[in-house]
């Protein structure tokens, strides 16, 4: 696979739904391997790290009613909201596009978004949706930057 | 609730989201709202998400087992490493289409008011409990910068607000 043939497949494993890193591994192997080669990347990179999360789960809970682990649970969900809160900074730092007016209204889809997620009890899937149809429509007409995100 | 049905569930959120933890406010619908899970066992797949190996998006896997055990792990699994593949042979019938003016502006529209729907979830995260305390914002501040400069490990971040609770939470 070449240096381009990689980063072409990069870009187009962003416009994936889901986990990105499942849809790069998935054209890496097919173009490897066709279709064997897809389940192949998915199976090796997904199963193993699959099984690290369930042990280390199973593991947490055997001390998850302890008072210790109830008072670290107190410091740790602050900072997963945290956490939470900086991969939307971080998707949207991908996705903005240059030019005050581009990034201005794609800021305001992002604040949109929000303020009708928490103001208005907008559902879900309603702001998705409206996310999609205001991007097909106005949000597509400059390429997006080059910056990447960590957001997995 | 069976393991088909949560299969569906967790299906729903993958498909529908754009990233690792993209599938967070899908899920925290689905799941906390009719209460099904809780918030508590949100944030400790979140966590045991970011510590584990593997992709962010994991976070489900943990999130399926506290809910339905082996099966529910096993469910959240096959739900997180199906949707992103049908893009390759999307890829394969139409990779000129996939970088189409529309498609970008849809899939930009989607980015940014999924990163709308996570602040919104990641702020009811930290009030979940109600009035959160001074240490308690002070360690979402802390979290927020970190993560997003990126330059120290998330498990480290994790551990900080580990050892505060445990300093502080009692």
């Amino acid at each position: 696979m070449s240096a381009r043939e990689f980063g072409e497949a990069w870009a187009l494993s962003q416009l994936s739904p889901g986990i990105h890193l499942v849809a790069l591994a998935g054209l890496i192997g097919r173009r490897a391997a066709g279709w064997r080669g897809v389940i192949a990347a998915v199976a090796g990179m997904m199963i193993p790290a699959a099984a690290i999360t369930v042990a280390l789960t199973a593991g947490y809970e055997v001390i998850a009613a302890s008072s210790l682990a109830r008072a670290a649970l107190a410091g740790v969900a602050p900072v997963t909201g945290g956490m939470t809160i900086a991969t939307a900074a971080l998707l949207v730092r991908a996705s903005v596009r240059h030019g005050r007016a581009h990034a201005a209204a794609d800021v305001a889809v992002c604040l949109g978004s929000l303020l009708a997620s928490v103001f208005l009890g907008v559902p879900t899937l309603g702001a998705i949706g409206a996310g999609a149809a205001i991007g097909a429509l106005a949000l597509g007409r400059k390429p997006p930057t080059s910056r990447e995100s960590s957001v997995g | 609730m069976d393991a088909l049905a949560l299969f569906g569930v967790f299906l729903k959120a993958s498909a529908l989201s754009l990233g690792g933890l993209s599938s967070l406010p899908l899920l925290r619908a689905d799941l906390v709202a009719p209460g099904i899970a809780t918030d508590d066992q949100v944030v400790q797949a979140i966590a045991i998400g970011r510590i584990s190996t593997g992709p962010n998006g994991l976070y489900i896997v943990s999130l399926g087992y506290l809910v339905g055990g082996i099966a529910g792990a096993t469910m959240a699994l096959a739900a997180a490493s199906i949707p992103p593949l049908v893009i390759v042979p999307i890829t394969a019938a139409g990779r000129r289409w996939m970088l189409t003016t529309p498609v970008a502006g849809l899939v930009r529209g989607v980015a940014l008011a999924t990163a709308g729907l996570l602040a919104a979830t990641g702020i009811g995260i930290v009030t979940a409990t109600g009035a959160p305390s001074w240490w308690q914002l002070a360690l979402a501040a802390m979290a927020v910068v970190l993560t997003y400069r990126g330059t120290v490990h998330p498990a480290l971040v994790i551990a900080i607000g580990a050892a505060a609770g445990m300093a502080l939470g009692r």
